[in-house]
């Protein structure tokens, strides 16, 4: 059946594409985890606000509009200004900037030593409060984000596809271009970890706090640098679902999603996170392909969490985790 | 130019091939050496200022002519040119094992008369002011490292760097008289003295000229077309022969580089670092490096191996015909490049031999599977047969002839003999002038026409030519019933089982062969963690009843393999007996060059010798050791000695006698 | 007795300088436990200085005072002139004070060089930005931090083990390594935490050499802390004794071996 196989590439190809999404908001969990063994909940939330920032940032909107009108009776709603997309990812920026800082004073200073339980909890918390105050500050709607990515179908690949197998496959532009930022962003983490001292001192943090700290390392200025980094990782993976679905609260859900990528990956590889994520999205669309037809649809609910209970219990440390040796 | 001899072509000395390389070669490279993890470089022309340098600062330390510098040190550029640097003043360098206990190295030196030593660090200069007592002629140490040495007393001690400052200072005063004694050096005159450790006796000082070294140099570098492109690593002790003539003779006579490694820990990644055209190691090497390859192979993933063991033997069936030239079918070679994509590049690249297209292997003979391993690799790995008092060269193997078992024709220039008794004879442009203040040995080694005796004992092979070595001739014996015993034919078999580093076999004048056994702690080491054994100490481990039975296992293959041949089927081995130490040549057990020595072993344990023989199943014995810093000790162990199956031979013994 | 601020030169021909820290009656206390009672001591530049004692005797407490790990409750810390206000351990370490630990405390996920080069933060001047605008600064700040690395990776002979993942190190290779990232900040104190604990005679020895051989090239001055008398002996200029938190003695080796309170408390009992 070969029209069945070239659906199947096509369907392959946007799995991919999907993956590049899943594997982005991983990332966030894995830098968080690896610093500071902290299992951020948050980060999927984080990605939300951060796209709600940026769209009230590029459309003049007035933060708390909702609660300055209640209280004082006016009708603001919008400075009247638009601020071009990439300023407004600056700003925003800063705003992930502040909120990590924030996070990170008021939160976690307070849990030093404290049970990863109660660090994972601090972070659900975090992440409902990060709901409400997001939606406190910009407002419940759903909004369209636009910072002037390309959209729509692929002409080249559609004309390339067409004249090889007769059949022209739809890829999104956008698609493609997530693809590239999500590689660049990998390499530069890479490089950033592998080759800076901040980037040393980072995983020397991970590795021991005590012997960090007897090298002079801050650790209060790695764990805000590393929040800052994965509410920039959050950024991009806003912008990217944002210009794709609209900036809306569904977006959080994808942070689950990242769960059953990091029991595929492992939760201390930034290579297991890309390649977790890659694997589910495949997965996914594939097994919705092939097999979705047959049990009714809708797998694509269940099947990334099935799959990780599988590795679960086959290989718990993931694909490019740590071994797990117990020494007797 | 006044000397006549016209071979050479008039370049008659070291010095004068080093100036040669520095006009002709000024910025072709002559030394590399990593030094805080980046490989320093000197070009022959600042090889020659260094030298230059260093020369003059010896002249005004008031080296004379025909004094003799000792040279201690590992593989370093300083050292190599210190010795180039003594010669240019004409005095004699002699270069000493550095890691000589104190009563060897006083023996050298007083026996020499050294008036100087250049040396490496604080250790050396240490051992020295020990033994300085005992040395009356003794002046002067030049070192090159100067960490922790700051407080000694400088009236007799220098560095290195400020010897060569005064040298440049004195540059005026002192040129010509450099210049002068250089120009006197001839042909004839003495290049260097080593010290032969031996397996026998108080070490004796070959002297080799000028002659000695650059025709050996030469007509070796003709036979193998070395150009002054090769990169060799200088790794093996510079008081050994052969690192003289590869890192001095063959290097000033081509022009080539000398990269010397960062220190003797760092040898695998600077090998890999520099990857040599040329190289030599002794079989010992080569064994260890095909063991951590086979250790790392078993750590592997199951489709890696897979890959390994299926290609590693298609390159055993095709790899050395294709590497002789020999026909091979397309089909084969397809599959061996396919292979050299996906294993025997990689892995040769892993051992550092990726570049190499000379490769030499001396020394002991090599196990034929560890031989054949790197030739199936495409290494063009060959064996060679030499002696200090040959200036290395005695038999060499030309390409496309190569084999495990011989070694090779004549090198260019040798004449060989064999004598009644079967020893090898040789005589060559290479053989030494004498030994010194020894007139007694140098009459008995070498006779009035030059021929020298080897004290081996081998046969030409028929069709082929190649001479054969079967062994040390004092130790090839007779077993009680007559037939022949060759202890280090068998000891060879036993080596090559990554477990086994060394084996010592008796059977001169018995019924039976026994054997003693070293295990490689290292990669018995690695089996026992991989399997969960925990272990303290070589002496547990060497004595773990697991241990015992994988040995066991092992001497039973090779008494299989020996049934099978007529020769030495009566030399199987019955019993044998796991060391509880490894045998060390601080303790004397070895030479400095790691040959195995038999009469002192069998003297030394001589409780455990006869326990081998008398049936008994258990020893307990005391050793004394010597630990690194020279303090003796002595460790206690109960020894379980194991009873090996032998295959029975009929037929042979009821025929003969 | 010497002037704070005199230098005196040891037999050995060392040069001892004036005092670079001192301890002020520092008393410190978890809960109702007194683990250090009222100690006061100094430290001259260039010398060697030991801390001992049996066991409990608070020695790693002191330690951890130095280093900014706990804050006592009294006392105050002079070091090179001034009073130091309470300080996290990463300020002290920025200071000039670097430490071991007694259980090595390295990052072993991380290969040797990594580890040595993160002891080169305080050199590190060039922030995160201009890391990534000014690639020319950074690069020329990595360059001369490594050559600085380098050299003392040669001086504690550890260049074998240049890329090996610290974590598969056997434990006396992995306390010179400590030792290494310690000396790459270039410390004007360092502070050794039992340095030659669990570690054979060979090792030990090497450990020694290796201590006095920073002291000699580095003229660093160096605090530790030993409970193996020999080694301590051997190695110090001076030698403070501690027993159940107070300072029973403080002098040279010869000094505190024939003071009686020392005896009592210690020596008697360890040298049976």
């Amino acid at each position: 059946m070969p029209d069945q196989l070239v659906w199947g590439m096509e369907v392959f190809l946007n799995g991919l594409m999907a993956g590049v999404l899943y594997a982005l908001v991983a990332l966030g969990f894995v830098l968080i985890y690896k610093a500071s063994g902290i299992f951020n909940y948050s980060q999927g939330v984080m990605a939300l606000f951060a796209a709600l920032t940026l769209v009230g940032v590029m459309e003049g909107q007035v933060p708390f509009s909702h609660l300055i009108n209640a209280v004082f009776g006016t009708e603001i709603h919008h400075f009247g200004w638009h601020v071009p997309a990439l300023a407004a990812i600056l700003l925003t920026m800063a705003v992930m900037i502040l909120l990590a800082w924030a996070v990170n004073r008021f939160i976690f200073r307070h849990l030093v030593n404290q049970e990863p339980i109660i660090l994972f909890m601090a972070t659900i918390g975090l992440a409902y409060f990060l709901e409400g105050f997001g939606d406190l500050m910009w407002g419940s709607d759903i909004k369209t984000l636009n910072v002037g990515l390309p959209q729509g179908i692929n002409p080249v690949i559609d004309e390339v596809t067409y004249r090889i197998f007769g059949y022209g496959f739809f890829i999104d532009n956008l698609d493609l271009v997530a693809t590239g930022i999500a590689a660049l962003l990998v390499i530069a983490l890479v490089i950033f970890a592998q080759y800076t001292k901040q980037g040393r001192a980072m995983r020397a943090v991970a590795d021991d706090h005590q012997a960090a700290l007897s090298v002079g390392i801050s650790l209060n200025f790695i764990w805000v640098m590393v929040w800052s980094l994965a509410g920039f990782v959050a950024l991009v993976a806003g912008i990217m679902w944002g210009t794709k679905s609209g900036v809306q609260f569904s977006l959080s859900l994808i942070a689950l999603k990242a769960l059953p990528v990091l029991m595929l990956g492992g939760f201390t590889s930034i290579p297991g996170a890309i390649v977790g994520g890659l694997i589910i999205g495949v997965g996914e669309k594939l097994f919705e392909f092939l097999i979705g037809p047959l049990v009714g649809g809708a797998t694509e609910n269940w099947f990334a969490y099935v799959l990780a209970l599988i590795f679960l219990v086959f290989r718990p440390q993931g694909l490019f985790g740590e071994k797990i040796i117990e020494r007797v | 130019m006044a000397q006549s001899s016209g071979a050479a072509d008039g370049h008659q000395s070291i010095p004068a091939l080093l100036h040669r390389n520095a006009t002709r070669y000024a910025d072709s490279m002559a030394y590399r050496e990593k030094e805080f993890g980046i490989w320093q470089c000197w070009t022959w022309a600042q090889a020659e200022k260094e030298i230059e340098a260093l020369a003059l600062g010896l002249l005004n330390l008031g080296v004379d002519e025909g004094d003799f510098i000792a040279v201690i040190g590992r593989n370093r550029p300083h050292f190599y040119w210190s010795m180039v640097a003594a010669q240019s003043v004409g005095a004699v360098p002699v270069p000493v094992y550095q890691d000589s206990a104190s009563d060897e190295m006083a023996y050298v030196l007083d026996h020499c008369g050294a008036r100087f030593a250049i040396v490496e660090d604080q250790e050396q200069v240490d051992k020295i002011i020990d033994i300085q007592d005992g040395l009356h002629q003794f002046e002067h140490i030049i070192y090159v490292d100067p960490r922790g040495l700051r407080k000694y007393d400088h009236h007799k001690l220098h560095q290195f760097s400020h010897v060569q400052e005064q040298g440049r200072a004195a540059h005026e005063e002192f040129i010509e008289d450099l210049r002068a004694r250089r120009d006197k050096l001839a042909y004839s005159s003495v290049c260097v003295m080593l010290y032969t450790s031996g397996t026998t006796g108080k070490p004796k000082g070959v002297v080799l000229s000028n002659r000695n070294i650059i025709e050996a140099s030469k007509s070796s570098a003709e036979f193998d077309t070395l150009t002054r492109n090769e990169e060799v690593l200088a790794y093996l002790p510079m008081a050994w022969v052969g690192d003289f003539i590869f890192s001095v003779g063959q290097a000033y006579w081509c022009a080539f580089c000398v990269n010397c490694p960062e220190s003797a820990d760092t040898m695998q990644t600077d090998l890999r670092e520099i990857g040599p055209t040329y190289y030599f190691a002794p079989p010992r090497v080569f064994e260890t490096q095909l063991t951590n390859v086979m250790i790392r192979m078993e750590d592997a993933g199951r489709l890696k191996q897979w890959l390994f063991h299926r290609f590693m033997d298609h390159a055993r069936r095709v790899g050395p015909a294709i590497l002789d030239g020999r026909p091979v079918n397309g089909l084969d070679r397809l599959k061996y490049k396919l292979g050299h994509v996906l294993v025997y590049g990689p892995l040769k690249d892993t051992l550092g031999l990726g570049r190499v297209r000379v490769g030499y292997t001396a020394g002991e003979a090599i196990g034929p599977e560890i031989f054949d391993f790197y030739r199936s690799l495409g290494i063009n790995l060959k064996q060679l047969y030499g002696q200090t008092e040959a200036s290395v060269f005695i038999t060499l193997q030309p390409d496309g002839e190569v084999r495990s078992d011989t070694v090779g024709v004549a090198a260019p220039g040798v004449e060989l003999r064999i004598d009644g008794s079967g020893e090898v004879y040789y005589r060559s442009p290479g053989v030494f002038e004498y030994y010194y203040k020894n007139e007694e040995s140098t009459a008995k080694t070498k006779d009035d026409d030059g021929w020298v005796a080897t004290g081996d004992a081998g046969f030409f092979e028929e069709g082929s030519g190649h001479l054969r070595i079967i062994d040390r001739a004092k130790d090839v014996g007779k077993m009680a019933d007559g037939r022949m015993f060759a202890p280090k034919y068998v000891e060879n078999k036993l080596k090559f089982f990554p477990n086994i580093l060394e084996a010592v076999v008796f059977g001169n004048q018995r019924d039976e062969c026994t054997a003693f056994i070293n295990i490689d702690l290292n990669a018995v080491g690695n089996w026992a963690e991989r399997n969960n054994i925990g272990y303290a100490s070589y002496q547990e481990l060497a004595g773990h009843p697991q241990v015992l039975e994988t040995i066991k296992g092992h001497v039973e293959e090779v008494n299989r393999s020996l049934a099978e041949d007529p020769m030495l089927s009566h030399c199987q081995v019955h019993r044998f007996l796991v060391l509880h130490k490894e045998l060390d040549a601080d303790d004397g057990e070895m030479t400095r060059t790691r040959k195995v020595r038999r009469g002192v072993i069998s003297e030394k344990f001589k409780d455990l010798l006869t326990a081998l023989y008398d049936g008994s199943s258990e020893i307990r014995t005391t050793t004394e050791v010597t630990y690194e810093d020279g303090r003796k000790g002595s460790i206690s162990a109960t020894l379980r000695i194991v009873d090996a199956a032998v295959v029975a031979v009929a037929g042979p013994k009821v025929a003969a006698e | 007795m010497l002037d704070a601020s005199e230098g005196y030169t040891t037999e050995d021909g060392r040069a001892i300088g004036g005092v670079v820290m001192e301890m002020r009656h520092i008393t410190l206390r978890f809960g109702g436990v007194v683990a250090i009672k009222d100690i006061s001591f100094d430290v001259r530049e260039g010398e060697i200085r030991a801390i001992i004692g049996p066991n409990g005797a608070g020695k790693s407490s002191m330690l951890n005072v130095v280093s900014g790990f706990y804050n006592p409750q009294e006392g105050e810390v002079w070091y090179k002139g001034a009073k130091r206000p309470p300080m996290k351990p990463y300020q002290v370490a920025r200071q000039g004070i670097a430490r071991t630990f007694q259980n090595i405390a390295l990052f072993e996920g991380m290969t040797v060089l990594d580890n040595v080069m993160t002891g080169r933060i305080r050199q590190m001047e060039a922030g995160l930005f201009a890391q990534a605008l000014w690639k020319g600064k950074a690069e020329e700040e990595e360059t001369a931090n490594r050559e600085a690395v380098e050299k003392i990776i040669d001086f504690l002979e550890i260049q074998h083990i240049r890329k090996t993942p610290v974590g598969r190190l056997p434990y006396g290779l992995k306390k010179r390594v400590e030792l290494a990232r310690a000396l790459a900040a270039a410390p004007s104190i360092l502070l050794l935490d039992e340095p030659m604990a669990g570690m054979n005679v060979e090792e030990k020895e090497d450990m020694s050499r290796f201590v006095l051989d920073v002291n000699d090239e580095f003229g660093t001055t160096i605090v530790l802390i030993e409970h193996d008398m020999g080694v301590v002996m051997d190695l110090s200029d001076r030698v403070v004794v501690m027993d159940y938190g107070k300072k029973i003695g403080d002098g040279t080796p010869d000094e505190v071996r024939n003071n009686q309170a020392v005896i009592d408390a210690y020596l008697g009992v360890a040298h049976d």
